[in-house]
Order: C-alpha cells, then structure tokens, then sequence
C-alpha cells in the first residue's frame, strides 16, 4: 500500500500559477552578530509565542541583502520554529519586505484620504516621470524603487513619503523633481520628516541601507 | 455540568458553559449560516456570516467567536440581521464564480445552500469578478499529490490553513498577499503534502479544494446511496462513508465512487487519512476474482462453486489423513471477527482443541510519515482485526505493536513438514507480508497443495491449486475489533463481484462439506453464536451492532458537506434550500422578508 496513490501530477502542463514566487537565493544563515541579535531579542517573548520575534528576524534577514529570499524565509522560520509557508505569509501581508532585489533608495508614496486629498496621486506622477519607472518598479541604476501604500501616520504633514525607514513630508507635486536631485546627491540628509528615527541610547538602527 | 441559560429568537436555550452563541444555536436547531467554523478546528471569525443581534451590544457580533453568557437575548432573525447578513453574502459573492453547473462541490456546497437560504436575492455586481486565468495561467492550480485549488472559487475562510497548523501539525498552507490579493497558497507552490491532504476537500466550504481523485467523476445527485461503514485499512477503524455512483443505465448497480470521513469522537473525530479515503479503486479494479478457479495442469482455470468443492474436500482431506495438524492456515488479519470465528470452529472440529495452533495471523506495518505535531495519527498496522484475532484465542505474538511472526510457519513449509496451506486473505494485495517463499514452495513440491481465499489476483493465487473469490471490506457486513477495542461494523455497501461469496460463507461451506456442523445462514446468525460465546466481553452485544444501508440521495441532497453532516441533520429537516423560500423567514410577512437592496447609483 503506498503511501498516495499514484495520480498524474503534471503541473508543468498547464495548472500553473502565476505567482511570483521569491528567489530560492543561495544558502542563508545569520551572522554571529545578528543570531546574537536575534536571541537576545526573542527572549522579550514567552517561549509558546515565539512567533511574535518574526518581524525582527525577517528585518535582520532583509538588512542583509536588501530584500528576502526562499532560503531567508526557510531559515527565519526554522529559527522561530515555524513553517515556510508561515514566514512567506508575514513576508506577503507587509509593504516593508521585499522579496526581490529594491534600489538603494525605496520611495513609499502615502496614497490614502489625507495625502490623496493633498495630490498623493500627482506625486506618483510626477516620481513616475521623473524615475522613468512604474510603481513596483525599480529604475536602471538600481538607486530608486517607487511603491505606493497606504497610510503612513503623517496625515498632518501630507503628502508625505517614506524613503528607507524615514518620513518626507509636504511632498507636493512641484518639488518632486528637485527632491529626487536632492536625495540623490545628499541621501538620507534630504530628508525633511520631523520622525526621522535618531540613533538614540544604543537602540540599533533597522535600515535596510544601513 | 454547569449551564449557561440565554433566550435566541424568543426561546430558553441552556447550554454548557463556555458554549459560542453559534454552538448554542446549532445545539438548538436554530439556523445560522457560518463558513470560518467548523467544530473540528479553532474559531476564527473571519468570514462574518453567522452575525446575530445581542441586545444590549452596540453592534452585530459574529455568534461563533461570543461567548454563550448567562440572560443573554439574541436574535438571529431580526430585520437588522437579515440585512446585514445579506450585505455579507453580498461580498462574499463579488468574486466568487457563478460555475456551480460545472463546480464538483454544486449540490453539496455550503456557500450555495446558505446564499439561497440567507443571501440577497440578486446581485448588484456589474464589473468584472477578480480571476487568475490568464495567459498561460489557470486559476485552477495544482495542489500538491492529491489535491487541486480553483483560487477563483476561494472565500478565503481560513478552514484549510487552520486545518494544517493544528490538525495536521505542518502549516502548509498560507495566505499569501494582502486584501484584495489575498489567495491561499503553499510556499513555493509546492503544494500539500500530508497523510491528511483528503480532509482539506472536506471542510472546504466551496469547491476550491477539490481532491484529484474525485473531481469531475460525480456529482451529489450521480450518488443514489451513501453507506455508513468504516474504513478496515488500518487498525484504527476510521467510521467512514462509502459514497455510490449509479453505473450507467446499460450496466446495473451501484460502484464505490469515493470514502470520506464520519464524525466519531471515540476513534476519529472529523477526519481519515489518505490511505483509507484513496485506496478503494482495487476494490472494483481488474485484478478482483470473480470466479473460483482450478489448477489443471499448469493453468488455473474457471469453475463453477459446485465443481470446485468436492475435489477442494478431497484434496484438504488426502492432506491431513496422515497428521491433521500438517494442514495450517494463514490468515489476514484483514478477515473479519465473523470470519475467524467460523474458522476457529471449523480447526476446533477437525484438529481438537489445540486447532488455533496451526493457524498463522499475518499482517504489514508501515511507517506514515506524518509530523511530530499531528493530532490525527494513522497507526503503523495496516490491519483491521489484529485485536479480534487475539480477543477469539488467536496467536498474534506482539498484536498491533508488532509484526507476525511468519518464520515457524515459512520453515515447516520449507522443510517439508506441512502438506497443505490454506490462506485466507480479504484485504488488498499485500497484506499478508512477505509471503513470496509460498509460491515456490508449492512449486518445488516441498508443499502439496496451496489453497487461496482471497480477493485480488496476484503472486500467491496464481501459484494456488484452488482459488476461492471471497469479499472485501465494502461487501459483507462485518466486525472489526480496532487498536483500542472497540468492537465496530463495516456495512455492506455494494454487491459481491461476480460468482464472489462472503467469507465466513465459504469457510463455513467448507466445514461443512468435511462433516462439521455449521447451523448459520447468514452473517448475522455467526455473529449471534459469537456473542452467546463470549458473554461479559465486548463480543456480547456483537448481535446488536447496527449496519446501514444505502441511505437514499435525496437525504443526502441536503447534506451539504459531508464532515458536516451532524447539522445538517436537523438544519434540514424537508427539502434543500429553494430560491424564494428561506427557513429563516417562515411565517414572517412577504413585506419583512424582502431584502431591500439599493440600485446601484440610486441615491435614496
């Protein structure tokens, strides 16, 4: 008696799926520095709600090359203790994981009520004109990828964009242009948001540039 | 116990503590509409269907995840209710494909009973409905071994994912994607691989997870018949329903169409394993006997029963004139309690009482492979009736945790010392282990004359001198006796194949034929001695077991999925939900039960 029975299993043929699947990627494993991290981390859960660590283990997997491969996934979810399937789950459901390479700089346009009421939409625009790229898209030189998300908690300040992990508020249409010069000649210093995350007593940055 | 009291829809419900509104209302018979739920599994709340009013909560709650509380007044059939609910068919209907002609779950699909039941009587949906057929593409994916996945038909209730985390141990499955995107995926699209993928076609509300198997064979109103039964592939005894396809109107009777699992808190609870809901095509495939057969020369050839049992006599009889005991049999651990009772009585007869001596219970184990965290496990032993072996005096050496010794017997053969073997096989092929050593033995001539009782052609009944077509699993009503003792019936679900008999028959027409008493005329009256034998075991109440039926389709019409079948049992008590008619607005005015719907860009 076997263990299934024996049924055509063809799914080169034509049940395929179109999902984009992430890059197998080559072996992944944490550096000594981060698995050190990531222990030290998940101790501030208790042991039957491990899971919760996943968030920064994906972080310190995406620190490393920017963005989550299949073999990522498989080795953050052994090191919660979970499926796959899990990981990939998280990794799907959030703006902020990427599961191809992005540009150095990932622009997150805020498209929702306040910021769309302030012009969010003709600020994809003019991004889209600037950089040459649609949104989900990643420009020639691998400096800028363009998103669009939902809302960012900035209302007050809209439109605003996120770059990396960091805020720039009142993006309006007209300064989009100077802005991508801006950011491109000074980097993270362009940037205006009165959130921008400060080093502060020792709390290690997350940046996926960094 | 302690008790909760609330009133749902005017009446006094009391419930055990701790009981959901959607419990207490099931409990009841009170209809309310749910997807996400299922008994077997853990709440999730998402689908949003089983809404109710609670009178002093501000809003609609979802009955399933509220727990029953003490004075509690809910309404399910409130004007705010209807609405509200009908708002949610309304969603849970933009995306879903209108292919229920053509969809294998139409006919027994909860999403389809409880939209003509609860769901708004037309749709407002004039755009295109969200599909991932594309260039190249099908929404209908493959879903590892067993399965498929139509990502079309998905409402996204989360069964299966939850399924896989807690019953199955291995969470394969996700939703990958957000919101709208939202589809159920395996990471890398590899599918479900799992001893328990079956089970996911089940509890899928739609027909999204569909089992290869099944799909595009039959549709609920092909199946005149459903049987109550159990599956005997294991030593767990699953209770299973054998589900009947008519044959064409050329050819008579029914044929096994597919297995699936009945609700058994005591043995299996909502699910079975692949093994016993896929393995059931050797039943009715080519390799079944039919016919008794005869060696004559070096072929075997057809008989008839009445040729075939006097020289059956003689030669059993030439065998053990010297030494009786030079006549051994070896028996299945797939043959029933019923089966190894008649031949207990009949090696009694002809060897004395120390006849289960010459008798050899033989049966396979087999590692599944299953995770570590799985709740529903399937034992090692592939065989129904190891306990009912050693419950009627049988050697069965370490019983279910071990394999059979077959050594003592395989030696004597070789050696010489027996003159006759007579097996007696009703299980599949295999199940008697490694026996290949018997063949070429019978064919050397160290043994004189092999006797096969079996039900598939293979290695051991081509080498036999006699052939005798017995019964499988689905063909007799019969007791099995599983790993935990407990005595249980396999129902007959379809007819013998052939010039077949069942096997306590042919044993006790053997006995018969060697001068042996064997007052029994049916199955029944076997099981009746044996319960006068064994009075103060479990055998005793062996006359009282109950075996099913084909339970008539039109039952089963309204038993929507069939792991679910406990509610349906009352939900339903008449006819399955009809367009216009809904069981929750019986005896409310036509002007309540109408559910308003705005015209798309009407402003009211």
């Amino acid at each position: 008696m076997s263990f299934h029975p024996p049924m055509e299993y063809a799914p080169a043929r034509f049940h395929k799926s179109a999902r984009p699947l992430p890059e197998a990627g080559g072996e992944f494993a944490f550096t000594p520095e981060n698995q050190a991290k990531f222990d030290e981390n998940v101790k501030r859960y208790p042991p039957d709600q491990r899971k919760s660590a996943i968030l920064y283990a994906l972080y310190l997997a995406q620190g490393r090359q920017g963005y989550l491969t299949a073999a990522a996934m498989r080795h953050v979810a052994q090191q919660i203790g979970c499926t796959a399937a899990e990981v990939e789950d998280v990794v799907s459901y959030y703006t902020m994981f990427f599961t191809k390479p992005v540009g150095k700089y990932v622009i997150n346009v805020c498209r929702t009520l306040s910021c769309a009421l302030r012009g969010a939409e003709r600020v994809t625009e003019e991004l889209r004109a600037k950089l040459g790229i649609a949104p989900g898209e990643t420009d020639a030189d691998g400096m800028f990828t363009l998103i669009e998300v939902e809302c960012l908690g900035a209302c007050d300040c809209a439109p605003v964009v996120m770059v990396n992990d960091d805020w720039h508020e009142h993006l309006t249409p007209e300064r989009v242009s100077q802005f991508i010069d801006d950011v491109r000649a000074r980097g993270r210093a362009a940037l205006t948001g009165c959130h921008l995350r400060k080093e502060k007593n020792g709390h290690e940055q997350l940046t996926v540039d960094s | 116990m302690e008790t909760v009291t609330l009133t749902i829809d005017g009446r006094q419900v009391t419930v055990a503590k701790g009981r959901t509104l959607l419990q207490a209302a099931i409990e009841a018979g009170i209809s309310v509409p749910y997807y996400c739920y299922h008994p077997g599994i853990s709440i999730d709340g998402s689908c949003r269907v089983c809404i109710v009013k609670i009178e002093k909560m501000p809003k609609l709650q979802t009955s399933c995840s509220t727990v029953c509380a003490d004075g509690m007044v809910v309404h399910t059939r409130d004007a705010e209710v209807i609405a509200a609910r009908a708002g949610v068919f309304e969603f849970l209907l933009v995306n879903h494909p209108l292919d229920c002609p053509v969809c294998d779950k139409g006919g027994e699909c909860p999403l389809q009973d409880f939209s003509y039941t609860f769901g708004p009587a037309e749709s407002r949906m004039d755009f295109p409905r969200r599909v991932f057929d594309g260039e190249g593409v099908k929404g209908d994916v493959d879903f590892g071994p067993t399965l498929m996945l139509n990502r079309q038909r998905c409402i996204l209730c989360t069964r299966c994912v939850r399924f896989m985390k807690e019953v199955e141990g291995d969470a394969q499955i996700g939703i990958v994607d957000r919101g709208y995107g939202s589809e159920i995926a395996t990471f890398e699209e590899r599918g479900v691989h799992s001893l328990l993928s079956g089970n996911l076609m089940d509890i899928c509300p739609v027909g999204a997870i569909l089992t290869r198997d099944y799909r595009f064979k039959s549709r609920p109103w092909d199946n005149p018949g459903v049987v109550d039964t159990m599956c005997t592939l294991c030593s767990k005894g699953c209770s299973t329903s054998a589900w009947l396809k008519a044959r064409p109107e050329w050819a008579k009777g029914t044929q096994l169409i597919r297995m699936t699992p009945r609700f058994n808190p005591e043995v299996n609870n909502y699910w079975m394993c692949d093994i016993g809901r896929f393995t059931y095509h050797w039943v009715e495939g080519d390799t079944r006997l039919r016919r008794p057969m005869v060696r004559r020369g070096s072929a075997l050839e057809p008989a008839a029963w009445h040729d075939v049992e006097p020289p059956l006599r003689g030669r059993l009889q030439e065998a053990g004139s010297t030494d009786p005991s030079s006549v051994r049999f070896l028996v299945s651990a797939h043959a029933s309690t019923e089966e190894l009772f008649v031949l207990k009585q009949l090696v009694r007869g002809l060897l004395g009482s120390d006849g289960l001596s010459a008798v050899t219970i033989a049966w396979t184990r087999s590692n599944k492979p299953q995770s570590a965290a799985a709740k529903f496990k399937v034992p090692a032993t592939d065989a129904p009736n190891v306990n009912g072996a050693r419950d009627l005096g049988y050697r069965v050496g370490p019983g279910t945790d071990g394999l059979p010794d077959l050594l003592p017997l395989r030696d004597a053969v070789e050696a010489g010392r027996v003159k006759a073997v007579y097996v007696l096989d009703p299980g599949p092929d295999g199940s008697l282990g490694d026996v290949s050593w018997l063949g070429p033995a019978r064919r050397s001539g160290a043994l004189g004359l092999l006797v096969v009782q079996g039900v598939v052609m293979n290695e051991l009944a081509a080498a036999a001198d006699f052939v005798l077509p017995g019964a499988t699993y689905v063909e007799k009503d019969a007791i099995y006796t599983n790993d935990q003792g407990r005595v249980q019936a396999a129902s007959r679900a379809i007819g013998l194949p052939g010039e077949a008999r069942e096997d306590w028959d042919i044993l006790a027409s053997l006995a018969r034929s060697l001068g042996l008493a064997m007052p029994y005329e049916s199955s029944h009256d076997v099981r009746r001695a044996l319960a006068a034998s064994m009075p103060g075991t479990a055998y005793a109440q062996a006359d009282t077991l109950v075996f099913t039926r084909p339970v008539p389709a039109r039952n089963w019409l309204q038993a929507s999925n069939p792991s679910e079948r406990w509610k349906w049992d009352f939900l339903y008590q008449d006819l399955p939900p009809v367009k216009g008619y809904s069981v929750q607005t019986e005896g409310m005015p036509p002007e309540a039960v109408f559910i308003p719907l705005k015209p798309v860009g009407v402003r009211s």
